[in-house]
């Protein structure tokens, strides 16, 4: 078995009265912890329940260490675990928004405002090109709808297909209208039929995109939202956070009280990687919530039809860069299994030299 | 080597003090605790939003949907935790058909036209109910076994059509009076996508009453030519009752009025019409309970004919396309006396199940005579002849009623037409449709 770097053969390693410093004591003693590092060597006793040493003459230095070490592995799984919910509580969300929600509410728009156009083309003494037209780009925006998979599950896109006959039977009556001779009964007939598929209060078709709306406008708005339980979890991995590294620095004083070492450089990796971890972690959050507000607010309200391309442009540049920032978070399970190694690596070999000690 | 030879005996290094390995004890119970909650979470998240659904087609909007949710869904969704997606719609054939088209169509749907029912059913789309509904539940009239010997649909609410609504306050020489008037009969064809429907029950019921449920029956197989001197004299009746071509203003009021809202003007003042040849659905419109309604046999209002010949009946008839579980248990509950009972409770249509009471002592005499009619087993009745013509037939038949209401002088073209149209091949057409007819 090899001997602790900072422990003297014949000398007891020790914390609390053994390790009391002496004139001319040993160099473990001349790099005895200062206050504020005591102050948590005593905390950490308290909440490991050591309570005082052993007496005169006893060690501390294995049970420390085993403290140590099972603390800085439980707080390594704790916040990469809490990092870990924390991160895809925002990033989960993106791409349902990138790829269905937001594409959907736009969808929706377009479909409204075609489908007004439409009508207003109806009453038109001739049959036009442009009714034809927006029934077209309804019926494509629709199809676009239908295809996001998050459109309200088996009733949303139930609802489309609905849409769609409807859409199908409406453009028919205008179209029988306008065979008519201007000024008929019959074309009168046909039309007031045609309006009433349209706007119908409850079942007509702008009722049931407006309705199909409603819910893709609160579905944006749940996937953009940093709720309560977001904040909590946030929260909890700041704190999580402080307590690793303050534990990874006490650990580190620790060490270098007890062993002839300046630095423990694993420990000192593992605290760099979870600050830099962390750091990162929550840049890449605030850009991505960034974006997603930003995309609720310009979804907000019903758009006019000439901004809808341009509202369209707009999601895709704040939305920009965020699959690739939801793809991040294997990197965080990555990065936790990596600081729980360093911590492992960095504490193993003082463990193993104070196991089956002989009395 | 050791590093503390001689060491204390109290606190040998590589020991575990309790302690220690009581916080490790700990720290592993709360990580676990984590894991577990977490775990559970991440499941019953899961498990909630993956609640058994099944997706149901009808026509029933507005009103109408809201009653049928709240008698007959909601009590299935509370028993059997199973969601039910519906979709109400008046253009529920053509939804129907795009969703049959794109190989997505509900699992139930509920339609009102046994004639398109059995066009699905002869291209494999239906499934059998032989082992989910008892046949002796409704009558052969109602679920009709088809050539395969097997039913493919049952009805969940019937009503009478060949019957007229008047006012209470209305007395039999006024209502003598009122039949030849035009201006008297409340007329709406607007219904949306199936606009003109209102018209063909008229033709309907006239052909019923006048010729019998034999002819009537003829004519609904497709063996009846539409140019037959039966059929054309039943719309020229229609003609003179409801004045089509005459007055252009009645005309246009009857083309552009929404079915339910003809009998508006019963209840207005001065009181515009007073007649509505109509299905027993729309007495519950505010117009008809306001005024009141009762009614009378069209056969002895129009032609004084001391009894009906048949009566002319509709229904929603329940179909199954996927054979789910989910859908199984919504056919069940569907043809159970209870989710029946619970549209009759409200008024809001007629049951025809055999463990159904036809009225219970608390109806008004209108809504018991209207059952039991219903279940008249001296008068046959047959069902609503477009509802059980081939989907195009009916439509067509629409569109004519439309356009000859305003052109009457277009009537030997639109029959030339229908006939054209019910000679096509590949049709499907109901072996019958009235019972107590061969």
């Amino acid at each position: 078995m090899n001997t602790p770097s900072g422990a003297h053969p014949g000398q007891l390693p020790g914390h609390g009265p053994a390790s009391v410093p002496r004139p001319g004591g040993r160099p473990a003693d001349r790099r005895a912890p200062g206050r504020w590092s005591r102050r948590l060597g005593v905390l950490l006793d308290r909440l490991s329940g050591a309570g005082p040493g052993p007496g005169e003459g006893g060690s501390t230095t294995a049970r420390d260490l085993a403290v140590r070490h099972r603390l800085l592995l439980a707080l390594s799984a704790l916040l990469t675990l809490s990092l870990f919910v924390s991160y895809q509580g925002v990033h989960d969300d993106v791409n349902p928004l990138r790829t269905s929600s937001a594409p959907a509410v736009l969808s929706l728009d377009t479909a409204l405002y075609a489908l007004g156009q439409a009508q207003r083309d109806a009453g038109a003494p001739a049959p036009t090109s442009d009714f034809q037209k927006q029934i077209s780009v309804a019926a494509q925006s629709l199809a676009a709808a239908a295809a996001d998979d998050d459109i309200g599950g088996p009733a949303g896109r139930q609802a489309l297909q609905t849409v769609a006959g409807l859409i199908t039977v409406y453009s028919v009556k205008v179209q029988q209208s306008q065979l008519q001779p201007d000024g008929s009964v019959l074309r009168e007939a046909y039309l007031s039929y045609a309006t009433s598929i349209l706007t119908e209060k409850g079942s007509g078709i702008q009722a049931r995109l407006t309705a199909l709306q409603r819910q893709q406008r609160a579905a944006v708005n749940r996937q953009t939202s940093f709720g309560p339980l977001l904040w909590s979890a946030w929260s909890a991995t700041l704190l999580l956070t402080l307590a690793l590294t303050a534990a990874l620095l006490e650990t580190q004083r620790f060490l270098r009280h007890r062993f002839r070492r300046r630095y423990n450089r694993q420990l000192l990796a593992a605290t760099v990687v979870s600050l830099a971890g962390v750091g990162i972690a929550v840049l890449f959050t605030v850009w991505t919530h960034q974006g997603m507000a930003d995309t609720r607010t310009l979804l907000d309200r019903p758009l006019p039809g000439r901004q809808i391309p341009d509202a369209g442009r707009r999601t895709a540049s704040y939305l920009a860069d965020t699959g690739f920032r939801a793809a991040a978070a294997v990197w965080i399970l990555i990065g936790g299994v990596l600081l729980m190694a360093l911590a492992e690596t960095g504490l193993r070999r003082h463990i193993d030299d104070y196991r089956f000690r002989p009395r | 080597m050791s590093a503390h030879p001689g060491g204390p005996p109290t606190a040998v290094p590589g020991t575990r003090s309790r302690p220690a390995r009581r916080l490790a004890r700990t720290v592993t119970v709360v990580a676990s605790c984590l894991a577990l909650l977490a775990a559970a979470v991440v499941v019953g998240v899961r498990a909630l939003g993956q609640e058994p659904t099944v997706t149901l087609l009808a026509n029933w909007t507005g009103e109408d949907e809201q009653h049928f949710r709240r008698a007959v869904i909601e009590p299935f969704e509370r028993k059997y935790h199973i969601h039910v997606d519906y979709q109400g719609s008046n253009a529920e054939s053509q939804v129907l058909g795009a969703d049959v088209e794109a190989g997505t169509p509900p699992d139930v749907v509920v339609l009102t036209g046994p004639g398109e029912l059995a066009e699905y059913a002869r291209q494999k789309h239906l499934v059998a109910l032989d082992q989910l509904v008892r046949r002796e539940d409704f009558g052969t009239s109602w679920a009709t076994p088809l050539a395969d010997g097997h039913v493919y649909w049952f009805p969940l609410k019937a009503d009478l059509k060949s019957i007229v609504w008047y006012p209470a306050d209305v007395g039999g020489r006024q209502l003598g009076q009122a039949v030849h008037r035009p201006d008297r009969w409340c007329l709406g064809m607007g219904s949306g996508a199936t606009s003109g429907w209102p018209g063909t029950d008229w033709i309907e019921d006239i052909l019923l009453q006048r010729y019998g449920p034999d002819v009537y029956e003829r004519w609904v197989r497709g063996d009846l030519s539409w140019r037959s001197k039966q059929v054309k004299e039943a719309w020229t009746v229609w003609r003179d009752l409801v004045g089509a071509g005459g007055d252009p203003e009645l005309v246009r009021r009857a083309l552009k009025t929404p079915y339910r809202s003809a009998s508006e003007p019963v209840a207005a003042t001065p009181r515009g019409c007073m007649l509505e040849h109509q299905a027993s659905f729309i007495r519950n419109q505010p117009a008809w309970q306001h005024a009141d309604g009762r009614y009378v046999p069209s056969a002895q209002l129009i032609f004084g004919a001391p009894a009906p010949r048949a009566w002319e009946v509709s229904g929603d008839l329940v179909a199954l396309l996927h054979d789910t579980p989910q859908a199984k248990k919504l056919i069940g509950h569907l043809a159970s006396a209870d989710a029946q009972r619970a549209w009759t409770a409200e008024e809001s249509g007629f049951s025809v199940h055999a463990g159904v009471e036809p009225a219970s002592g608390g109806a008004a005499a209108w809504h018991r005579s209207l059952a039991l009619a219903l279940r008249d087993k001296r008068t046959p009745h047959c069902f609503d002849a477009s509802d059980s013509m081939p989907p195009a037939v009916r439509d067509a038949f629409a569109e004519a009623t439309i356009e000859f209401l305003a052109h009457p002088d277009h009537l030997d073209a639109l029959l030339r037409s229908l006939d054209t149209l019910s000679a096509t091949r590949g049709l499907t057409w109901l072996p019958s449709v009235c019972d107590g007819t061969s």
